[in-house]
C-alpha cells in the first residue's frame, strides 16, 4: 500500500499525525534483567527492543564458524588482542512484523546491523581497558515499526551503560527522512525526524548517531536514493533528533540511578573510582 | 533459499499411483496386519568392517515383510577416529563424539534433500546420548569420533495409499536401528565400552477391526497397524542392566501406570534381541 | 555441546556437590527443596502483534518470551484423497467419500500446521541442543491430536501457528522448563479471529479482536480453561534422590535426566468414563487426571565433566603411578582402580541408568497432587486474559 504524501502538504501532518520535527513517544527501561550485566528495554513508538549485555568476560570457545563472531558481527580480535572484542548478535523475533517472517542467522540485513553496531560501539566503549576479553551484546527485536537500526543503537548503549563499561560518552541515534521521494523531484521538500515503518518504505532516509551532546556522528547509515541537496537538512534534523534522544535516555539513567540510591544498592559501579579512566 | 550447487530432483513428493484393481485391492489389504507374534522383532543382518576407509563400520539390514513394494530400513555406520582434535579447539578430558544420521535423498516416500533437516539432527542428538553412555570417554582424552549414519532406505511401505502421517513412528524405528549399527561400528573401530548397546521399539497400537483393544508390540510397522498410539525406543546396555536413552512418545493416560512400564519392559526385550545379533555378528568378526 | 554449556566446576567442587545432593534429604545449592521449582513472575498479552505471547522469568534471571502468530493458509489435499477416481461415480461419491474418510485424514490435521522455532543467544538456530529443545517442545505439543484438531477452519483452510520462542538471557541454565512453562502460558492467551463463514467456503473472520475466541476456550461461566496445553518438566536422579527442575550446576552431577512432557486429561472426551471411575477410587485425594505426552533423556553434562585423581593414584603424592597408559589398559588391576569409586573423589557417572530408576522419575511426575499439579496450579494463577 503506497504511502499517501499528497496531504502532507495541505496540513503539515504525516501519516500518524506527528509535525516533521516531532519524534514518537520513546520509553526506555534499564536492568530488567537480572542475570545479566547489563540490559535494557527501549520502545521506539512501536519498534520494540531488549538488550543484553555480557562481559567484559574471557572470551568463550569459539564454535564452528558462527559461534565466535556472533554471526559476522565481532571487532577486534579478542582472545589475542590488547583491546576488548565487541560481539553483537541481533535476532529479529518471527512474530516482530506484521506478516511474520522468519530471519535465518545468516541473513544479509541482519548481519549487516550487526557489524554497523559493533563498529560503532567499539569506537565509543573504552575497550582498551579491557584486553583479551569479549564483550557479548545480544538484541532481541520483538515489534518492528522502522528507525529498527536507531532503537538498537540506543537500547545497545542504556545497556552498555548499565553494564558499567566505561565509554567516551552516549552514542544515541535517529532516523531522518525527506517528506517526498526521489522521483518527486521536489524542490520543497521538508526533512522528516524519526521515520515510521509505512515512511520508511516509501520515503528516502538515513540513519544517524551522534556521541554525547556533540555534533560528532558516528555512524550514518543511508540505503536510499535522495537528491543531494536534501541531504544536508536531513541530516540536520536527524543530529537534532540524536540530541534529543540523548535527553530523553540520560533521564532514564538518572532516575534509574535515584532509585538505586534510595534502594541502597549502589555497590555495582564503586570499582569505577579506581579504574584507570583515560 | 535454493540450494545452487547441486542438481536436485522434484520438490515434494513423487508417489507412483496406485491404480485400483479388482483383483489387487483385498490382496493389498489383506497384507495389512502383522504376522509377527507381539513380541518378536524382524529378522536382522548386521556385518561390520564394511569400509575398508573407515577405522570402523557397520551394515544392518532388517528383513522385509514380504510384501512387494515393502522394504526394510538399510543403515550403514562409519566410525573415523579416535583421532587428535584440530588444534584451535579447547582442551577436553574426554572423547568428543559428535554422531550424523542422514537420510540418503530418495530413503524416503518423500524426498530428502541434501542438508540435514531438523528431524536427522534430532536424531543424531539421541544417539550421542545412547552411545556416550556405553563408550569409556576418560581412556581418550583430546581426542575425538566421528559417526556417520547413512539410511539408505527407511522402512516405509510404497503401497500404503494412505499418508498416515506415520513418518514420526518411523523415527523411532530408525533410531533404534542408528544406536545398533553405530555400537557394531564402534566395536569395530575398537574404541572401549562399558558394553555393546543396542536400540529396541515398542508400540501400543491399535489394530483394525471393530472391537480390538490396544496391544504391545515390539518392532512395530506402523502401516501394519490401524493406529499407533504410544511407541518408545531404549538404548539398552543387557550386561549392566541400563538404559542409556530412553525416548517416549504418545498419549498414555497417568492412571495406568503399569502401561508405561510394560512399554519400557518390552522395549528393553526388543533390544536384547537386537543385541543377541550384535553379539553373534561381532563375534564371527574375531573369530 | 548438548545439554549444557560447558560448566567450570573443578572436580572437587563436582564430588561435593554430588554428595550433598545425595543425602536425605539433599541440601540443594540454593537451598530449595527436591521439588520446588524456582520462583518465577509472569506475564500474558505483552505484544499486541501476536495472537497470543507471554514472558517469564525466573528469579535466577533467566528470562524467555514467547510469541504465537497465525496465519490462514489452504489446507493441501492428501493425494490419496483424490487419488481413487473411478470414472461414473465421480460427482455423487465425491460427497461421500469426502465426508466419510475427507473428515477423518483432514479433522486430524498435519503435523506441519504447527512451527516451533527456539532462539537462543550464542546458538545457531540449527545447532543441535537448539533443534533438539524445539523438536522436545512440539512434540509434546503434537503428542495427542487434539490441538491440531483446533486449527482446522473447514475442509480447504487452517490456521497454521507460528510459534518463536526466545530466550532473551544468557543461557545459565538448562533452559527446558523456562521455555515450556512460558510456551504454556503464550498459547493459554492465544486467540484467533471469530470465524464469521460457514462451511467450505473462503473463511473471513470477525475484526473484533475483543469477541476473538481464545485457542484453549473458556468456561463461559467459570471462566475457568477447559483444557491446558502441555507442560514439560525436567527432573533428574542424583544417588537415590530425585531433583525436579535442576539448576546448570546440579545437572552437572546428574546421573541420569530426563525431560517429560505431561498433559491435562480432566477433560478429555476419550477417557471420560476411565475419569469417573478414577474420581470414585481415588476419591477427594485433589490433583489432576494427568495423562504422559513424551520423555526424553537429556544427555547429562556430568558425562562431560573432568575427573578427579585420588591421591593413591596422585605421583605428587609420592605414590607410584603407572606412567604408560597402554600397559594400564592391559592390566587389571589398573582397569579396577580406573572404576572403583573413591570417597570424595569425582569420578563421571559411565553407562546408563536403571530402568526402575527412569520408571520412579516418571512415576513421580505423574503422581497426583504432585509437582506437576503445583506448576499447572501456579500457571492456573496467572492472568491470561
Amino acid at each position: 500500500m503506497p504511502l499517501d504524501t499528497s496531504t502532507y502538504s495541505l496540513a503539515l501532518l504525516r501519516v500518524d499525525g506527528r509535525r516533521w520535527n516531532e519524534l514518537r513517544r520513546i520509553h526506555a527501561q534499564i536492568r530488567t534483567q537480572a542475570a545479566a550485566d547489563g540490559s535494557s528495554y527501549l520502545e521506539m513508538g512501536h519498534t520494540k527492543v531488549m538488550c543484553v549485555v555480557t562481559g567484559p568476560s574471557e572470551p568463550g570457545p569459539r564454535r564452528g564458524g558462527a559461534g565466535g563472531t556472533g554471526g559476522g558481527g565481532g571487532v577486534g580480535a579478542g582472545g589475542q588482542s590488547k583491546d576488548a572484542e565487541v560481539v553483537v548478535n541481533i535476532v529479529i523475533a518471527g512474530f516482530s512484523s506484521v506478516d511474520r517472517k522468519r530471519r535465518g542467522r545468516g541473513d544479509k540485513r541482519t548481519l549487516e546491523m550487526q557489524s554497523t553496531l559493533a563498529n560503532t560501539l567499539a569506537a565509543t566503549l573504552h575497550t582498551h581497558l579491557f584486553p583479551h576479553s569479549q564483550i557479548n551484546i545480544s538484541l532481541h527485536v520483538l515489534s518492528q515499526d522502522g528507525s529498527l537500526l536507531a532503537a538498537l543503537i540506543n537500547a545497545a548503549t542504556l545497556a552498555c551503560v548499565d553494564a558499567g563499561i566505561p565509554m567516551t560518552d552516549y552514542v544515541t541515534a535517529c532516523t531522518a527522512g525527506s517528506t517526498s521521494t526521489y522521483a518527486a523531484n521536489d524542490e520543497g521538500a521538508d526533512p522528516l525526524l524519526d521515520l515510521n515503518h509505512q515512511e520508511e518504505q516509501e520515503l528516502p532516509g538515513l540513519t544517524v548517531a551522534t556521541l554525547g551532546d556533540s555534533d560528532k556522528v558516528v555512524a550514518l547509515v543511508c540505503e536510499s536514493r535522495v537528491q543531494i541537496s536534501r541531504l544536508e537538512g536531513m541530516l540536520a534534523v536527524g543530529v537534532d533528533g540524536c540530541k534529543q534522544v540523548r535527553e530523553i535516555l540520560d533521564q532514564v539513567i538518572k532516575a534509574q540511578g535515584q532509585k538505586m540510591i534510595l534502594d541502597g544498592t549502589v555497590d555495582k559501579g564503586t570499582g569505577l573510582n579506581d579504574m584507570d579512566l583515560d | 533459499m535454493a540450494d545452487r550447487r547441486r542438481i536436485n530432483g522434484p520438490p515434494g513428493s513423487t508417489i507412483p499411483p496406485v491404480f485400483e484393481d479388482d483383483a489387487g485391492q483385498p490382496e493389498i489389504m489383506n497384507g495389512k496386519g502383522r504376522d509377527r507374534a507381539p513380541n518378536t522383532i524382524r529378522k536382522m543382518f548386521l556385518k561390520t568392517g564394511v569400509t575398508p576407509s573407515a577405522s570402523g563400520s557397520a551394515y544392518l539390514e532388517f528383513e522385509d515383510s514380504g510384501k512387494s513394494g515393502v522394504s526394510g530400513l538399510k543403515l550403514s555406520c562409519t566410525v573415523h577416529g579416535p583421532r587428535s582434535l584440530p588444534r584451535s579447539s579447547p582442551f577436553s578430558p574426554h572423547i568428543v563424539l559428535s554422531a550424523h544420521i542422514k537420510y540418503a535423498p530418495f530413503a524416503t516416500k518423500q524426498r530428502r534433500g541434501y542438508l540435514r533437516d531438523p528431524s536427522e539432527r534430532d536424531l543424531g542428538t539421541h544417539l550421542e546420548t545412547a552411545l556416550r553412555g556405553a563408550i569409556i570417554a576418560d581412556r581418550w582424552p583430546k581426542s575425538g569420533v566421528d559417526i556417520i549414519i547413512s539410511i539408505i532406505e527407511g522402512d516405509q511401505d510404497r503401497e500404503t495409499s494412505k499418508s498416515q502421517g506415520d513418518e514420526t513412528w518411523d523415527m523411532m524405528n530408525a533410531l533404534s536401528g542408528c544406536i545398533t549399527v553405530a555400537s557394531a561400528a564402534l566395536a569395530d573401530a575398537g574404541i572401549d565400552c562399558v558394553d555393546t548397546v543396542a536400540g529396541g521399539v515398542a508400540a501400543l497400537v491399535q489394530d483394525a477391526g471393530e472391537d480390538s483393544t490396544p496391544r504391545i508390540v515390539v518392532d512395530p510397522i506402523p502401516s501394519d497397524h490401524e493406529k499407533v498410539l504410544g511407541a518408545c525406543c531404549i538404548a539398552y546396555l543387557p550386561t549392566r542392566d541400563e538404559v542409556t536413552n530412553l525416548w517416549f512418545k504418545g498419549d498414555l493416560p497417568a492412571s495406568d501406570a503399569g502401561l508405561y512400564t510394560q512399554l519400557v519392559e518390552n522395549g528393553m526385550q526388543a533390544s536384547r534381541n537386537a543385541n543377541r545379533v550384535l553379539v553373534e555378528c561381532l563375534g564371527e568378526a574375531t573369530s | 555441546m548438548t545439554s549444557s554449556q560447558q560448566v567450570l566446576l573443578s572436580p572437587a567442587e563436582l564430588s561435593y556437590l554430588h554428595s550433598s545432593l545425595s543425602l536425605t534429604p539433599p541440601i540443594r545449592p540454593d537451598g530449595r527443596s527436591p521439588t520446588q521449582y524456582r520462583p518465577l513472575s509472569a506475564e500474558t498479552g505483552i505484544l499486541p502483534g501476536t495472537n497470543g505471547s507471554a514472558r517469564i522469568c525466573f528469579a535466577d534471571g533467566t528470562e524467555a518470551i514467547v510469541g504465537v502468530k497465525a496465519e490462514v493458509e489452504k489446507t493441501k489435499r492428501k493425494w490419496d484423497d483424490d487419488a481413487v477416481y473411478t470414472e461414473n461415480s465421480h460427482n455423487d461419491d465425491e460427497e461421500q467419500q469426502q465426508d466419510g474418510r475427507g473428515e477423518a485424514s483432514n479433522g486430524n490435521g498435519n503435523s506441519d500446521w504447527v512451527e516451533l522455532t527456539v532462539e537462543i543467544p550464542g546458538y545457531r538456530d540449527d545447532d543441535p541442543s537448539t533443534v533438539f529443545l524445539a523438536q522436545m517442545l512440539s512434540e509434546a505439543l503434537l503428542a495427542d491430536g487434539g490441538f491440531i484438531k483446533k486449527l482446522r477452519i473447514n475442509r480447504r483452510f487452517h490456521w497454521k501457528l507460528y510459534l518463536d520462542i526466545l530466550l532473551i538471557s544468557p543461557p545459565l541454565s538448562y533452559p527446558l522448563p523456562l521455555l515450556s512453562l512460558t510456551t504454556h502460558l503464550a498459547l493459554l492467551a492465544t486467540r484467533l479471529p471469530r470465524l464469521k463463514s460457514e462451511g467450505d467456503e473462503d473463511p473471513f473472520f470477525d475484526d473484533d479482536w475483543a469477541a476473538a475466541p481464545y485457542l484453549y476456550s473458556r468456561n463461559p461461566t467459570t471462566k475457568r480453561i477447559a483444557e491446558r496445553p502441555p507442560v514439560t518438566l525436567l527432573v533428574m536422579a542424583v544417588g537415590g534422590n530425585i531433583i525436579f527442575d535442576p539448576s546448570k550446576e546440579e545437572l552437572a552431577v546428574a546421573d541420569v535426566a530426563l525431560a517429560v512432557s505431561i498433559g491435562d486429561a480432566t477433560t478429555s472426551q476419550r477417557s471420560q468414563g476411565e475419569d469417573d471411575r478414577m474420581d470414585v477410587d481415588s476419591g477427594n485425594s485433589g490433583g489432576r487426571n494427568l495423562k504422559l505426552l513424551s520423555i526424553r533423556t537429556v544427555d547429562p553434562p556430568s558425562r562431560l565433566t573432568p575427573p578427579g585423581v585420588a591421591n593413591a593414584a596422585n605421583s605428587a603424592y609420592g605414590h607410584a603411578q603407572v606412567v604408560n597408559t597402554g600397559a594400564n589398559q592391559k592390566m587389571p588391576e589398573a582397569r579396577q582402580t580406573e572404576s572403583e569409586a573413591v570417597e570424595g573423589v569425582w569420578k563421571p557417572p559411565r553407562g546408563g541408568a536403571k530402568a526402575i530408576v527412569m520408571g520412579a522419575l516418571v512415576q513421580k511426575v505423574l503422581v497426583r497432587g504432585g509437582v506437576a499439579d503445583e506448576v499447572l496450579d501456579a500457571l492456573e494463577g496467572v492472568d491470561t486474559s
